[in-house]
């Protein structure tokens, strides 16, 4: 199979990833919950994961690292810990449900900065005419799960810094592949999954917490504090209730020890190369719309595509049959559809991790190409 | 031999507090803290020796690891706690 649906999910692993996670299934149980052995070991294989992410982040205490079970949890938590009913709050256009829904299920107030894909400095101009006073909150995506786009999300931190409003990171897309740094950002939550550019399992993820929240999404069982029926002031336990992902987070410590080796800057040239091969390819084929940059610094790899005349649905089945996995639909982000005016067709979506090989991708072209052919003459 | 059991408020500050000490060569290694110290419930601390106590407890203020209480632990098993 050629494998190009990494933002959802990377399929291809390092191999210490899945060594990782069967030692933890037979060797460990869980972290807190006791001083015996397999318990204790489970517990230095989470801490150990807890110093390589603060590592790679930039984080300046491990305990800041909370784990979760994907973005969409972290993103629960970090919102639900800031936005009241009514609270007025910005996000981009480009926002995945993940976002979205938490913000409409607390009753907030949604404001979409909007602007084009790939239009940097117009979206930090409609960040800029929408944070005012009244804004509690402002939570954006690094990067586009549709487009790829990058957003400028530095000089967005500014503003909300600048007005001393609450700044909620999703890197979803961007953990592993963009540089993502605690301190220089100064961002109150960094969301992330584990099972993207991380190359942990599914089931990991990971928050970043500049400080321990007011509000708790979940309460229970720590193994800390535990006369206590409030939950713990301190992180990581304020936010880690119940029985943690041990498996997962080996997996995920893994995952990240691969990419301190790889290096980001390494990984993300590898994917803007492949990238390039791509859309260089795609662009030769007869009624194939592409939406990417200009100029590819100022996106990742991950690019939408549809074929004129074709259901994006149908394209993708297409290609699964011919062996190759890509994803379509609107892949939970309406709004960044409604910014390329593509909410009604989808796209189909390309992306690639570091697994991925030029070979891969001239394959793809050419399967795509006969597809292209036959969906024409149908 | 006697030790040190410095009480933390979680695992995780009791690993940081075991990492600061091991990075400056002080022994340490994190366990349950007894039932009897724990005031509030269920609680891990860090073991150093009695020897290095002072200095550990020196390093961890430096490093502005947070600790709750500390103990001196006999070898009898009776405890004493230490003013920090």
């Amino acid at each position: 199979m050629i494998y190009l649906d990494a933002a959802a999910t990377t399929l291809q692993k390092p191999p210490a990833v899945r060594r990782a996670v069967n030692r933890a299934l037979q060797e460990q149980t869980s972290p807190g919950r006791g001083g015996h052995s397999a318990s204790m070991r489970a517990a230095e294989a989470v801490y150990q994961c807890r110093e390589a992410a603060a590592r790679l982040f930039s984080v300046p205490s491990p305990e800041q690292i909370v784990f979760t079970h994907n973005a969409t949890h972290g993103l629960n938590a970090a919102i639900k810990s800031i936005a009241n009913p009514g609270d007025r709050v910005v996000v981009s256009n480009f926002e995945h449900n993940s976002v979205i829904r938490p913000l409409q299920a607390i009753g907030a107030e949604i404001v979409a900065a909007q602007s084009p894909p790939f239009d940097a400095g117009a979206a930090f101009r409609a960040f800029k005419a929408e944070i005012c006073t009244g804004t509690k909150l402002v939570v954006c995506n690094h990067v586009s799960n549709v487009f790829g786009c990058v957003l400028p999300v530095t000089e967005i931190v500014a503003l909300c810094r600048e007005a001393g409003i609450p700044f909620i990171l999703d890197a979803s897309q961007s953990a592993g592949v963009l540089p993502v740094s605690a301190e220089a950002l100064d961002a109150d939550f960094i969301a992330m999954p584990g099972h993207k550019g991380l190359y942990g399992p599914q089931g990991t993820g990971i928050l970043i917490c500049k400080t321990a929240p007011a509000k708790t999404l979940i309460e229970g069982g720590t193994g800390s504090e535990t006369k206590r029926r409030a939950m713990p002031d301190a992180l990581p336990d304020r936010l880690e209730a119940g029985t943690p992902n041990t498996p997962g987070i080996n997996g995920l410590l893994e995952g990240i020890r691969f990419i301190e080796r790889r290096g980001t800057a390494r990984i993300l040239a590898h994917e803007r190369n492949l990238m390039q091969g791509l859309t260089d390819g795609l662009r030769r084929i007869p009624g194939v719309k592409i939406y990417t940059a200009k100029d590819l610094r100022n996106q990742t790899g991950v690019l939408s595509c549809n074929l004129t005349g074709a259901d994006c649905e149908t394209v993708a089945e297409t290609l699964n049959k011919h062996g190759v996995a890509v994803r379509a639909g609107l892949h939970c982000s309406p709004s960044a559809h409604e910014a390329a005016g593509t909410l009604e067709s989808g796209t189909v979506r390309i992306s690639v991790s570091v697994f991925n090989t030029k070979r891969e991708i001239n394959e793809f072209l050419c399967i795509f190409e006969q597809i292209a052919k036959k969906l024409r003459k149908a | 031999m006697v030790y040190y059991l410095i009480t933390c408020r979680s695992l995780t500050y009791a690993q940081r507090a075991a990492r600061a000490l091991e990075r400056a060569g002080i022994t340490a290694s994190v366990m349950r803290t007894p039932k009897g110290l724990s005031k509030e419930g269920c609680s891990y601390c860090v073991k150093v020796s009695e020897r290095r106590g002072a200095l550990a407890l020196d390093i961890l203020r430096d490093t502005d690891t947070r600790i709750s209480r500390v103990f001196l632990l006999y070898p009898t098993g009776e405890t004493r706690e230490v003013g920090l």
